[in-house]
């Protein structure tokens, strides 16, 4: 036997070895067929114009990829965040009816070892399936970008525009094609995912049913998309400048402290769909902030789990 | 006798359980139950020990306490010396839970070496010693079907297997034979023998009485959470004031002089006499091999 796995409190091994086998069980419950659709909605994309687009004439030709962008980000975050709310539900619940955990904790496995393991396998599957959205994303989304920038192109040559005109319109266009930016909004939906996975992982620790863990971690998904509008509310003054109460300021501070912010997450994909300017640092500060909820949401699931019997 | 012949005659217990109190909290209108109600048993490295009792006499929660699954309300359960709470005190125990469930998706070696890995065992150790145990279950040709497709006896194959992969001291069975053929249960209830052989601890509780008197040593009795008799078999079983001979091709004649033999004596009396009953379980094990011998017997010709 090797020793030097041992029985410390946590060993990043054997939650390894938790976690492979957890991206077994999701690859082998076929999982990935899912991309299916979603491939062919981002090929489909390509033939669908917006209806305000009225050809290369129209103002801001651009406006044409920042759809493109939208929906394969919305869909990429729709279903990053519901695969990490159903998976992470069905896991351990589904460990425990099956008697499975039994067999598990009565090895020498830390249930922290469990707890981390699993959360990392849905984390490293939703890893991968964004990682083969992105690239359905991003090749589309050139080929749309040269489209648009060539009927761009001859629009502005046959009203008489000047090479170097048409070369600036044609660069705006190509801003709005696949960049760095726009791999920032991918990376951002993917910390969103991975946060919703922790909040599922810490409501399946003590809820006794699988639909009350994918009901109450959609509500917490929802609740974080909104709390920035709601703490808003609740800390800055009234319409006529009236003061929050007491009552508001802590309501408004639990809901800050138990419910993850997603709003800075949602800024950072609109940005990116939009192409702005995001810096290194803002996804660093996003990936840190990011780390602390999975760590919260995993210590609270752990202090849980610890002492739950079987 | 095996690895552990050493180890047998230590001074530590395999298991020791000391005045165990479970207490389950019912809902909000209901009172709480009490599952395990000061119960106290010590095991010997090597010994077979069979916990029996009815549906809800709290077989199943000892064992889990045992397991670190449930936390003792009061007193303490211990492995080789460690509190069982330990995660450390695992490193010693296989356990087979009852009706068990594995990942459905992993092939019987997929899932021994899961268990094995978890374990700490790897490389080449871990490869020979999931052939190991895909042997001693008899499961090597299923090597490599996944489990969606096995039978219920497979099943608890392969729960032995994963229970025995790191090679523990002791074994936790839970109902091993539960909804298992006759044959399947004679082949857990070997394999059992087979580790008692080798001098690994087994600690099982049965609803198979006649399985329990086969192959355990000491048997403990458990009623509405109370140990209510606790001994070796032989000793809770024999009947001091009755003896038994058996013989073999015995002529009537002799018969008869056994009897004048016991009216003449005055002292003790004939209760019966017959001939022995085989037990279905052997007359079905009999009759389904011989018949599979004459199938295949055919089928070479």
């Amino acid at each position: 036997m090797d020793d030097r796995l041992g029985t410390s409190f946590f060993s990043p091994r054997r939650a390894g070895i938790i976690a492979l086998s957890t991206v077994t069980q999701l690859v082998r419950m076929k999982v990935f067929y899912f991309l299916a659709p979603i491939a062919l909605l981002f090929v489909g994309l390509q033939f669908f114009d917006v209806f305000w687009y009225e050809g290369p004439e129209a103002s801001q030709p651009q406006q044409e990829l920042m759809m493109h962008k939208n929906l394969c980000l919305g869909t990429m975050m729709l279903f990053s965040s519901l695969f990490a709310i159903v998976s992470t539900a069905l896991l351990i619940p589904g460990d425990i009816e099956d008697r499975t955990l039994y067999t598990i904790l009565c090895k020498p496995v830390p249930r922290l070892d469990y707890l981390v393991g699993k959360l990392l396998g849905v984390i490293s599957v939703i890893f991968v399936a964004m990682l083969v959205m992105d690239i359905l994303m991003v090749v589309t989304l050139h080929y749309r970008t040269q489209a648009v920038s060539a009927e761009l192109g001859e629009y502005l040559s046959a009203i008489g525009w000047g090479e170097e005109e048409v070369g600036q319109g044609q660069a705006e266009v190509a801003s709005h094609g696949p960049s760095l930016i726009l791999q920032y909004g991918v990376l951002a939906h993917f910390f969103k995912a991975s946060i919703i996975a922790a909040v599922a992982l810490l409501i399946s620790t003590f809820s006794t049913s699988t639909l009350f863990t994918i009901a109450s971690s959609v509500m917490i998904w929802i609740i974080g998309a909104v709390q920035s509008l709601a703490r808003e509310g609740l800390f800055t003054k009234g319409e006529y400048g009236v003061e929050p109460g007491m009552v508001d300021r802590i309501l408004g501070t639990i809901i800050s402290l138990v419910f993850p912010d997603f709003q800075l997450f949602e800024s950072v994909s609109d940005g990116a769909a939009r192409a702005m300017e995001i810096g290194v640092f803002d996804m660093l500060h996003l990936g840190g902030l990011t780390f602390f909820y999975i760590a919260i949401y995993t210590v609270l699931s752990w202090f849980v789990f610890s002492d739950k019997e079987f | 006798m095996g690895r552990y012949a050493g180890i047998i005659m230590s001074e530590v217990p395999a298991v020791q359980v000391n005045r165990l109190v479970k207490d389950f909290k019912g809902s909000f209108r209901g009172g709480g139950i009490r599952a395990v109600d000061e119960v106290s048993l010590s095991i010997a490295p090597g010994e077979v020990y069979g916990l029996i009792g009815p549906n809800g006499s709290g077989k199943s929660t000892t064992m889990k306490a045992v397991l670190g699954l449930v936390k003792p309300t009061a007193g303490s359960c211990a492995i080789f010396g460690r509190d069982s709470s330990k995660v450390d005190s695992r490193m010693e125990v296989g356990f087979l839970p009852e009706n068990p469930y594995f990942y459905k998706h992993l092939s019987a070696a997929e899932t021994v070496s899961f268990y094995g890995k978890l374990c700490g065992m790897r490389g080449a150790a871990l490869k020979a010693r999931v052939n190991e145990m895909l042997e001693l279950v008899g499961l090597e040709e299923a090597r490599h079907r996944r489990l969606r497709g096995f039978s219920k006896g497979m099943l608890q194959r392969i729960g032995l297997a994963q229970a025995l992969v790191q090679d523990p001291r002791l074994v936790v069975l839970d109902e091993p034979t539960a909804g298992v053929d006759p044959m399947g249960s004679r082949q857990i209830r070997d394999l059992i023998l087979d580790l008692k052989g080798r001098g690994i601890t087994v600690f099982l509780c049965s609803h198979l009485l006649e399985q329990v008197q086969e192959i355990c040593d000491r048997v403990g009795i458990i009623h509405r959470g109370k140990m209510v008799n606790e001994g070796n078999l032989e000793e809770l079983t024999s009947m001091q004031d009755r003896t038994e001979i058996i013989l073999q091709d015995a002529p009537p004649e002799l018969l008869e002089q056994i009897r004048n033999l016991v009216d003449q004596a005055n002292k003790g009396e004939l209760v019966s006499e017959g001939h022995p009953r085989s037990s279905l379980e052997s007359l079905f094990l009999k009759e389904t091999i011989e018949a599979e011998s004459k199938q295949k017997a055919v089928s070479a010709k």
